[in-house]
């Protein structure tokens, strides 16, 4: 290199090797999220006297690499002057001149003084700005190809494209139509890898700089006079950059994790005031990189919105009152200590959310246990997970994901049970699409619907409701009696094969196609896909959970992963996707009926004394009631009191009829939330919580990754963080706790649960993670189970059990309604409705109809229809699409008035876990008004046309007749 | 026994209330700046004084109008002459060597100074009295410095302009070709 021997990795290639010698070379299409682009022609170096592009050549042995010569500098002045071609510097009155653009970097860099080929607008083109949430400045684009990179490749959304051909090339939405009509699901990933300003946040127009906020008419000439004036652009970048200096007094940008799935996704804030400029996700950041959905990136308007809770409410007979905190806080002491003193601790019932941070659920369940002295303490994954942990605890002993979402990305084969992955882990999903589009990652897919994942699918089968654990349970004896099932796995690390392997005996090939309507031959192909990869990982979620069979249904899959030797090692495993922020961490730190931090047994006598020793109390021997057995108790009169945090219970429990006639029964109620929930309407005292923004603390996602998020706002008006709300009504009943920060919580969780003994604030930093277990030392486990399963003999067991068929609600409720989520509204919708350009895309719920059931009830886009089940009635809009089949329809869940599914839902749950079978619920079906506009707007992704191809295509740049690479160009003019 | 309501009743402040809330809050931001609060009061007695409050009102008063019309006219090819020629002059200004130069400018200033005090005259030099001016130690300096001055100037400083490196590439289709 330059004349001197270097050692380097032969899987680098000479730009990163030369980027990791700190030679800076420039570069600016290359991204280091994204790889070699190939489009800029600015990172040319010599190896062994050729001129070539070093983002996309290999290093070899002996390779002679030469940086600095004249013609390697010729050649990247080339690329970069055709780049100034297509942008025009105007950095000081540029909302992206803060510090990271990379075409003023390089230009910095380069020590560029003029450019030989002046700027020229792409005429005719326009800028779109059609889009709610993001810009696009033909003018300013360099045409690196990076965004276009991003959406193909990484996203897989597949909706960008440089169209190369034109005279004036461009980026161009679906077959070129505008940014608002196409197939863009909003996710952001576009504009975060922008190098500069021409795909840019609107968020951040006019608002970042000091003089980017200025008229039109103004900015204009002001742009000609920095043009005009430039003596080269030395002394304007030297301007520029002071501005950009300025700019960080007043701009701040905070490290945070989402709160809208459990892929736990961080990015930075930045804010001005309370205003959010902009989401900005960063290569490091553990989860995601560089990824975000729609959610994430724009959807915060929220916390800002005026309908957010600023003060204490108290009943006065059928209204509230605003009131102060002092009044709110000994109204519920006194309450309290009556209930207690009458009907005894148990009549308490205590709801931790999933939505709130570690800390704040290690403190509701010590409340509830320590201070109040019950365990009626849960928490929603009650709701949806509850059956996939215990699945989990029966056979391998850990209830978490096996690895992380790098061993998805890296499996050889993907199976997706009941997981509407693309919508409800939206970045998760991403890389799965990516291997699957470019690394020959195999897919199946089995769901009622055909959604995104289930179109990509090498396989996709449609079981009917209700059947997983049969085909599963086929599948897995097809396997044994193939003889492909993994015997010296089985031999060394698994308990109980002989009675599994009996339990097996039903469910033969033809058992299993008569139930499942799944055919042989599809069953059998499973099989051999299963047979043939040698990494497997099984994702699933609502589909499997939330029936009558969830917990065996999720004991299944584990099962079928044993007896396949796809535990304890990387790219394989179980991974039941963990839909909330924090549904992880919310049971890990003991918001559960039964089990302390950490999972630990509640009845076992030696955790009980150090947890009582720890906090100078007695606790309560006996598991309290879980949230579905506490609407029990309210209807039953034995649970009186009940405090709650951060939950909508009355819109996402099942049956929410039956819970809202509990909740109108209990003699006191506590509501903790940011909003005036539907829940909270039916409170007593309701507190006035401030969202994961304006507050410290963890949150472990579904790889039980735990990650610090930093407080990015001062919480709104009189709201406070919600563990110093809990501290406060616990002292006020008797408690002495003086926690300052989130992090002494998490120093005392830590000291009492083995599995997070090395969690501290500190090896937490910045984008810092850990996944448990975490060994005092630190050490943390990003792969479970690699040596052994945590049961006595290290040994996991695989479980016989016999299937239990969903429930029947007789022969006039003839539809089926499946429900779950939409990608961009979160729930139902409280938070993401307050997001403008989300609800201009999304405005309402809709129900999905098949077009079979459509021509055979006459209906049409926007006919209104009745569903009604023996539980309750719903009146929703239609939306025909073959995502849904015969007489299965899709409602999702956004919707708290007329179309709340769980006005449907009974109140049958899993047998073994309580979680509500949501996904047996059947209607029938009645016309409203034949005629009307289809719920789902024209400007809806669905509605897009998604163009793929690999990356940005650039050999057809390269195959323009304007086009000489850069290196040719020099090696002519020398000879 | 609740039902659910969506009714909330905000806390109603009377005027009277609102106004010693705010008045408090004032109060305490006063008390808590104290310092600041003087000095800056003196330095807005001084501004007034000078009546640049005045003007500074006018311009943020209209600060749009004002703006526009500043950029307005300075977007003419005189006044970004001007700024340029500045923004060069500013870049030429820090490379001169103030230490070399201070000699010479005593120099010239106090030949300057010479030549304010001599008459314009009918008096011409001749060539004679040209060679003999040489001997005059003063003038004999005056030339030497002039000749290595010269000298100076004629050396290639291409390399040190602010100027981009031009490359002579020869492009055969300039202009059009992609970035």
């Amino acid at each position: 290199m330059n004349g001197v021997e270097t050692e380097a990795s032969d899987k680098s290639s000479v730009l990163q090797h030369l980027t990791a010698s700190d030679l800076d070379i420039p570069h600016v299409c290359y991204h280091p999220s994204l790889g070699a682009i190939e489009t800029c022609d600015t990172c040319i170096v010599s190896v062994n006297g050729e001129l070539v592009r070093s983002c996309s050549t290999g290093l070899k042995n002996g390779d002679i690499i030469e940086t600095a010569s004249e013609e390697v500098r010729k050649a990247q002045v080339i690329g970069m002057d055709r780049i100034l071609h297509n942008h025009e510097l105007y950095c000081t009155v540029c909302d992206y001149n803060n510090g990271n653009c990379e075409v003023h970097n390089t230009v910095k860099e380069m020590k560029i003084n003029h450019q030989s080929i002046p700027f020229e607008p792409k005429k005719p083109y326009e800028a779109d700005r059609s889009h709610p949430y993001y810009r696009y400045d033909p003018d300013q684009c360099i045409l690196c190809g990076r965004c276009v990179e991003a959406c193909q490749d990484v996203q897989v959304t597949e909706t960008l494209s440089i169209d190369w051909e034109r005279e004036r090339p461009r980026v161009i939405w679906d077959n070129d139509v505008p940014i608002n009509e196409s197939s863009c699901v909003s996710c952001g990933h576009c504009s975060t890898v922008c190098p500069c300003n021409a795909m840019m946040e609107k968020g951040m127009e006019g608002e970042a700089g000091y003089l980017t906020g200025i008229d039109r008419d103004t900015l204009r000439p002001m742009i000609e006079i920095t043009k005009a004036v430039e003596t080269g652009y030395g002394s304007i970048l030297a301007i520029s950059d002071m501005e950009s200096a300025m700019r960080d007094e007043r701009i701040n940008k905070t490290k945070t994790v989402c709160t809208y799935c459990g892929v736990g996704c961080s990015f930075e804030i930045w804010t001005k005031g309370r205003e959010i400029l902009k989401v900005e996700p960063h290569a490091e950041a553990p989860a995601n990189g560089i990824s975000t959905c729609v959610k994430g990136k724009f959807g915060w308007e929220f916390v800002n919105s005026e309908e957010r809770l600023t003060k204490p409410l108290i009943r006065e007979g059928d209204a509230f009152r605003e009131a102060e905190w002092d009044e709110a806080i000994s109204l519920i002491a006194r309450k309290f200590g009556e209930i207690k003193n009458t009907y005894g601790p148990d009549a308490f019932g205590f709801i931790s959310s999933s939505k709130c941070t570690n800390e704040e659920a290690y403190l509701m369940q010590k409340l509830g246990r320590g201070i109040i002295g019950t365990n009626n303490i849960d928490n929603c994954s009650r709701y949806c997970q509850t059956p996939a942990t215990l699945g989990l605890f029966r056979t391998v002993g850990h209830g978490g994901d096996s690895g992380g979402i790098k061993d998805i990305q890296n499996s050889d084969l993907v199976i997706g049970v009941g997981t509407n992955t693309s919508e409800s882990h939206p970045v998760l999903a991403t890389r799965i699409k990516r291997a699957h589009k470019l690394k020959g990652q195999k897919l199946i897919v089995a769901d009622l619907r055909k959604h995104e994942m289930a179109e990509r699918a090498d396989l996709f089968v449609r079981p009917a409701p209700g059947s997983d654990l049969v085909w599963l349970s086929a599948v897995a004896k097809y396997i044994i009696d193939q003889g492909w099932a993994d015997e010296e796995f089985i031999q060394n690390r698994v308990n109980g094969y002989g009675n599994y392997v009996e339990s097996l005996a039903p469910f033969t090939l033809e058992f299993a196609e008569q139930e499942t309507g799944i055919s042989k031959e599809e069953l059998i192909r499973i099989a051999e896909m299963i047979h043939d990869a040698k990494t497997v990982c099984v994702l699933w979620a609502m589909g499997v959970t939330q029936h009558s069979g969830g917990s065996d249904t999720s004991t299944a899959i584990s099962n079928l992963m044993l007896i396949t030797g796809n535990y304890g090692k990387p790219g394989a495993g179980t991974y039941p996707l963990r839909g909330h922020n924090n549904v992880q961490g919310a049971s890990d730190f003991g918001s559960m009926p039964n089990r302390l931090p950490g999972y630990q047994h509640i009845e076992e006598e030696r955790v009980r004394k150090n947890f009582e020793h720890g906090w100078g109390v007695k606790l309560p021997e006996k598991p309290g009631l879980n949230n579905h057995e506490m609407v029990e108790g309210m209807h039953s009169g034995t649970l009186k009191a009940m405090y709650l945090k951060g939950e909508d219970m009355g819109i996402v429990d099942s049956n929410i009829n039956h819970v809202h006639s509990g909740f109108e029964k209990l003699d006191f109620f506590v509501v903790q939330d940011i909003f005036l929930s539907r829940t909270a309407q039916f409170a007593d005292v309701v507190l006035p919580a401030s969202p994961s923004l304006e507050k410290e603390g963890t949150f472990t996602n579904t790889e039980r990754r735990i990650q610090r998020l930093y407080q990015v706002l001062e919480p709104l008006g009189e709201s406070k963080p919600d563990w110093q709300i809990i501290q406060e009504v616990a002292n006020a009943v008797g408690a002495n706790w003086d926690y300052k920060h989130p992090s002494d919580i998490m120093e005392e969780a830590a000291q009492l649960t083995p599995l997070f003994a090395g969690v501290t604030y500190e090896r937490l930093e910045g984008f810092k993670s850990l996944q448990w277990p975490v060994a005092e030392d630190g050490t943390d486990t990003p792969n479970l189970f690699m040596e052994e399963f945590p049961f006595p003999d290290g040994k996991a067991i695989v479980f016989p059990l016999q299937w239990t068929k969903p429930v029947h609600f007789g022969e006039e409720y003839d539809i089926h309604v499946n429900n779950g989520r939409l990608l961009e509204h979160f729930h139902e919708g409280n938070l993401t409705y307050k997001a403008k350009g989300i609800t201009s895309k999304t405005p309402s719920v809709f129900l999905e109809v098949s077009p079979e059931l459509a021509a055979e009830r006459g209906l049409k886009n926007g006919t209104l229809v009745r569903l009604t089940s023996p539980y309750g009635n719903v009146k929703v809009k239609c939306h025909i699409t073959d995502r849904v089949q015969g007489k299965e329809v899709y409602l999702p869940m956004n919707d708290n008035g007329d179309a709340a599914i769980n006005l449907l839902t009974s109140s049958y749950a899993d047998k073994d876990t309580d979680t509500p079978a949501y996904k047996e619920t059947m209607a029938k079906m009645e016309i409203l008004q034949s005629e009307g506009t289809d719920p789902l707007p024209s400007i809806n992704h669905r509605n897009g046309n998604p163009q793929p191809q690999i990356g940005v295509n650039v050999q057809k740049k390269w195959a323009r007749k304007d086009y000489i690479f850069p290196g040719d160009l020099v090696k002519k003019e020398m000879r | 026994m609740a039902k659910a309501t969506k009714t909330v009743y905000r806390q109603e402040f009377t005027q009277e209330e609102l106004r010693s809330k705010d008045l408090r809050e004032v109060e305490d931001a006063l008390i808590d700046n104290k310092d600041a609060l003087l000095e800056s009061l003196s330095i807005l007695n001084h501004m007034h004084e000078r009546g640049i409050l005045t003007l500074l009102n006018g311009l943020f008063g209209q600060g749009d109008k004002v703006l526009n019309i500043l950029v307005k006219t300075a977007d003419t090819p005189e006044t970004s002459n001007t700024l340029k020629n500045l923004l060069l002059l500013t870049g030429v200004l820090g490379t001169l060597n103030v230490k070399q130069i201070e000699p010479l400018l005593l120099k010239v200033n106090s030949g300057v100074a010479r030549v304010a005090e001599m008459n314009d005259t009918e008096e011409k030099t001749s060539y004679f009295s040209l060679v003999k001016a040489l001997k005059d130690p003063e003038i004999n300096r005056a030339i030497t410095l002039l000749l290595s001055f010269l000298k100076g100037m004629g050396e290639k400083t291409e390399q040190k302009e602010r100027q981009t490196e031009e490359f002579s590439v020869q492009r055969r289709d300039p202009g059009k070709s992609l970035g």
